[in-house]
Order: C-alpha cells, then structure tokens, then sequence
C-alpha cells in the first residue's frame, strides 16, 4: 500500500517531536559532559547510582505513585461507571468538580489539607497518594470518561448481570478489560504525575524523588540531570508492563 | 435446571408520569413460548426487564415455579437474556462469550468450555469458537449471543427484539432456529417482539400489549381470527373497517346480509372489521359497487386496494392467479367469504 504523505501533519509532528525531544536531548548531551577533563562520560550516571538515597527515593516515589493509581482506578471506575450507567443529573455537576483540581492553587490545596486534615493523618506519607489522587483526577477522569462513552456499557453490564455476575464481577470481567485502553491512559497519567509532582509535596514537608533531586541539584547539578534523565526511563518502563500485562485484543469493527 | 413457569402477578411500573405497566399478570407456561407484542411504548419491554431483574417494579410480584423473586438481584435470577444490540463481550473470544455465565457460576474451566462447544454447536459455529465476535456477522453474532443466554440452562429464556437489527432473510432464519431450539432444550422463552409476523410465526401464545395492559393472549391463530378488542383487531394483521348499520343481530355488507359478532353493546352504527382475504374482488362493470385503485403483485397473492361510492377504501386479498382483469381504474364487485363478521362501535 502506498502511504499516503500529509504535508501538514508531518510539519506538525515533526516541529512537535523537536519541541519535546530537543530539550531532553540537550539535557542528555549536558550530563554526559565531564567537567575538567573534556570530552564525555557516564561520570555522573555512575555517581547518581552510587547514591545510596538514589534507589530509597525512587522506590518510595514509586510505591507512592503505584498507591495513587489503586485509590484512582477503584474510586473512579466503579463511580463512573454508575454515572454513566443513572443518567444521573448529577453527572454535569460531578464532571465540574473533577476539574476543580485544576483552577485551585496547589498552595491553597496544601494549605487547605493542612488545616483540614487530622494530625495522624499529616503525620503518615499516606495522606500523599491521596492528594496526588486529587491532582491527577481532571486527567485519569476526562480518559476514563472517553472510555465509558466509546462502549455500548449499558447493555454490556446488563448482559454480563443476566448471566450471572454481580457488580464488581461486572466491572473487573467486562467493564475494565472493555475500556483497557482508557484505564492504561489513566494509569500512566496517574503514575508519571504522581512520581514527578513536587510543590504539593514540598509544601506538605515531605521528601520524594523529585523534591530529593532538587536538594542534590544544589550541589552537583549534572548528577542531578543525569538522576533526571534516569527517572524519566521509569514511566516507560511502567507503562510497558502494564501494556504487556493487558495484551492488545482489537475491538475494531468486521474486518 | 429444569424450566420452571413464569408468573407476573398486578405487576406496575411508572416512569415519571408515564405509566409502562398497569397492573400487568402474565403466566408463561412450562417449556412455552410467549411472544408480548406491541406498538413502541406500549410496555412490553420494560415487562421483560422486570423479569430479568433489570427494572424493578413499583408493586407487584414476579414468580419462577413456586418461588417469588420480585427482589431477587437481576444475577441471581438464573435467566438467560438475548438483547436487540448483540452485547456480546469484545474483549473475549466466541467460546469465551458463551461460557461467561458458567464462569460466573464457577463452573470448572473444562466443562464450561465443553458446554460451550455443544452450545455453539447447536447453533452452528463451532467452527468460530476461537474469534472474536467483532469478526462474525450480524446473525452469528446472535447466535453466539443465543448460546451464551442458554449454556448455563437458564430456568426462563428472554428475547429482547433479538431480531430486529438483522437482514431479513437472516430474521427469517434465525427465528426458526431459535423456535428450534427452544422447542428441543423445553426452555420457557418470553419473547418481546413489536414484529407480528415473528410473533405469530414461531410463538405457542402471543400477548398483544397496549399502554401497559395486556389487551389479549391467546394461540396466534385465535388473536388473527378473534381479535377481543379493535385494538387487537386493527394491530394483529390487516383488518378493513368498513361502515355497517346493525339491524337484528345482522349487518350488511355490499349487499348481503351477515350475522354481526360484537364484542361490547355495539349498536346502530358500527364498523365491521373484515381480513383483507375475506373479501374477493369481481370484475363486474354491471352491478359493481366499487372501483380498483392499486393492484400489488406479491407473488402467490396480490393485494387488491378498491374504493366504494361512499369513498371506504377496502383492501382485498387474492390469489394472483385471479387478478388479471382487475386493472387500476376498473369496475368491480365486492363479495364478503364469511358469513359473520365482527363489529365495533364507529
């Protein structure tokens, strides 16, 4: 098949790729350097892993971000599902708040957290995901609610509980694999803005790995972009599995 | 599981200010098969959903056998449920559709694909039972759904318009399978349909429903030929309404005298209502008391559609064979078969 060339959809793509590519690129090239003795190296690589905190941080960030995916995905499914399912009128209303998130001040937010919350609760990481959970929801739930909406739901969840499922049967066999697509959206938006998010969790007076590459940037700021540049291979690397765990099954139409 | 019979006792339900069932009762017997027919709106739908548990009832109760499962969940009700848009699971292969309710109930991974296997089989794609549903037709796509509603002998079978989204000839088809099978498993089958032809063909027993009450159900041959109300009369079938004056227990009709079966206290004026094929055309330019306006050749018969002088537009049912001299534009005579016709107020 000849492939067809769109003009200017390859201009577009490509000023896109450079706009995303060239600083990374550029940050890549700037932590190979090796000050005094020219030329390049891995130098700074190799000390970001000889780091002792480099693997305690981004496993902490990591099991963070992992949590906040949970809380997002079994809040959010089985509530939306039910909003698409009531034709509730409520539904506007709720798609409203989940932009919330957006409009107010991540400092109003902590703030606000601060004052409202009870002291055990400020006083445990827990209270983390929960408020990543918050930040990532204008985001995990715009994907989730393109997924709901591109299935016939109604009339599959009435079929999947007329042969004999109950609810939460009906949202793990048939719902979830049903809008995979939209729940490995959500779970990578999820992931990648939790491990990266940092004023929220400065101003909560946590330590994660974002805020932790700051304070190593202070003294050694190549090892603090080649930390970076490592990071960055992390949210690949998940969404990969997640893709590889849920293997691709077409719902295209009759071929 | 052995079918049980269905009973739908003062069943009621409202949406809004829009009433779908009004004190609804049905009985489905064991191994029958009901077909609840209908215009749009008329509440047969929604008394389907209420069996299934889908919809729940404002009052009234549904009974299986002895058991009453008004408030059962719509997954524990062990029913299998055909829809009007296929439902089938995207995400699962065809064996894997028609097992999904022996999953559901446990059923060990080996027997519930060998189950499948014998179900697919019945309906003719075994052969399919590793692709996805979204590679199969329209009709396979319902049989696979068919499959699926009875791999896990379901007490009740509901068919939800199953054959409204097809092609005819597949419509056609797939009904006498479904007729087929649900004759051969003895499964109990409540079938909505708002298609008549598909009701009277393959049905023990239709119900024709009107704004939420069941107006009449009774064998097919008996709605077409005693139709309890005008409703009935008008919706099963064709049916001439032709203005009639009663007199004695008799009404005439072009020219002959015939006993006037009523339904009510119908008297004076009144309409008969008389089945296109009761009524055969002559042409008779001499004593014609009505003139051809269209003639449709449908093959075996034509549809012969006349005016009288009064302007009552009849239609008639002939055998082709019969019809070649009665040409748009021709004076004809009207003749009444029957001897009795029934009457409803004009």
């Amino acid at each position: 098949m000849k492939l067809k060339l769109n003009i200017p959809l390859t201009i577009t793509l490509i000023l896109l790729s450079l706009f995303v590519f060239i600083p990374m690129i550029s940050a890549f090239e700037f932590s190979l350097r090796t000050p005094g003795k020219g030329g390049y190296g891995w130098d700074q690589y190799l000390w970001a892993i000889r780091e002792e905190d480099f693997l305690y941080y981004i496993i902490r960030s990591g099991w963070l971000a992992a949590l906040t995916v949970v809380i997002t995905l079994v809040v959010l499914v089985p509530t939306m599902t039910w909003l698409h399912l009531s034709k509730s009128t409520i539904r506007p209303l709720v798609d409203g708040i989940s932009l919330l998130p957006l409009v107010i001040p991540v400092v109003a937010f902590a703030v606000g957290a601060q004052i409202s919350f009870p002291e055990f609760v400020q006083n445990s990481v827990l209270e983390l995901p929960f408020l990543y959970f918050v930040l990532a929801l204008p985001y995990a739930y715009r994907t989730l609610d393109i997924g709901l909406n591109s299935i016939p739901l109604k009339t599959l969840t009435e079929a999947a509980r007329s042969a004999g499922a109950n609810w939460l049967r009906t949202i793990i066999t048939v719902i979830i694999p049903v809008i995979k697509s939209a729940v490995v959206g959500t779970v990578a938006i999820t992931f990648a803005l939790s491990l990266g998010e940092y004023t929220l969790t400065v101003l909560l007076h946590w330590d994660t790995f974002p805020t932790w590459v700051t304070f190593v940037a202070q003294e050694n700021i190549l090892g603090a972009i080649a930390i970076s540049m490592m990071s960055l291979v992390i949210p690949f690397l998940v969404l990969t599995a997640v893709t590889l765990v849920a293997p691709e099954r077409s719902t295209q139409g009759r071929k | 599981m052995s079918s049980k019979n269905l009973i739908l006792r003062n069943v009621s339900k409202r949406f809004g200010n829009v009433v779908a069932l009004d004190n609804f009762d049905l009985e489905v017997g064991v191994g029958e098969l009901v077909a609840l027919l209908g215009p749009s709106g008329c509440g047969k739908t929604t008394a389907l959903r209420v069996v299934a548990g889908l919809e729940h009832q404002d009052a009234g109760s549904v009974l299986v056998g002895d058991r009453d499962i008004s408030q059962t969940p719509a997954h524990k009700r062990n029913m299998g449920m055909v829809f009007q848009a296929y439902s089938l699971f995207p995400n699962l292969t065809v064996e894997e559709n028609v097992a999904f309710g022996l999953q559901m109930r446990k059923v060990s991974k080996h027997l519930r694909l060998k189950k499948a296997h014998e179900l697919l089989d019945l309906v003719g794609l075994d052969s399919q039972s590793k692709r996805y549903t979204h590679q199969l037709s329209g009709g396979q796509q319902q049989r696979v759904a068919l499959a699926r509603a009875l791999a896990f002998e379901p007490e009740i079978l509901l068919l939800d318009e199953p054959l409204s989204a097809l092609d005819a000839q597949v419509r056609v088809n797939l009904r006498e399978e479904i007729r087929r099978l649900q004759l051969s498993l003895g499964t109990t089958t409540l079938f909505v349909t708002h298609d008549q032809e598909e009701a009277m063909a393959i049905s023990d027993r239709v119900g024709v429903m009107n704004n939420g009450v069941l107006e009449q159900i009774d064998t097919p041959d008996a709605l077409y030929n005693k139709p309890a109300s005008s409703f009935v009369a008008s919706f099963v079938g064709t049916m001439n309404r032709i203005p009639a004056q009663i007199t004695d227990g008799m009404v005439e009709i072009f020219g002959s005298k015939v006993v006037a079966l009523k339904r009510g206290n119908e008297t004076g004026k009144v309409h008969a209502l008389i089945r296109p094929e009761s009524i055969t055309v002559v042409a008779q330019s001499g004593q014609s008391n009505a003139k051809v306006l269209t003639r449709s050749f449908m093959g075996a018969s034509s549809n012969i559609v006349c005016q009288t002088p009064d302007g009552t537009i009849v239609q008639s049912l002939m055998t082709s064979t019969s019809t070649g001299d009665l040409l748009p534009g021709s004076e004809v005579q009207l003749q009444l078969l029957s001897k009795e016709v029934l009457v409803t107020n004009a």
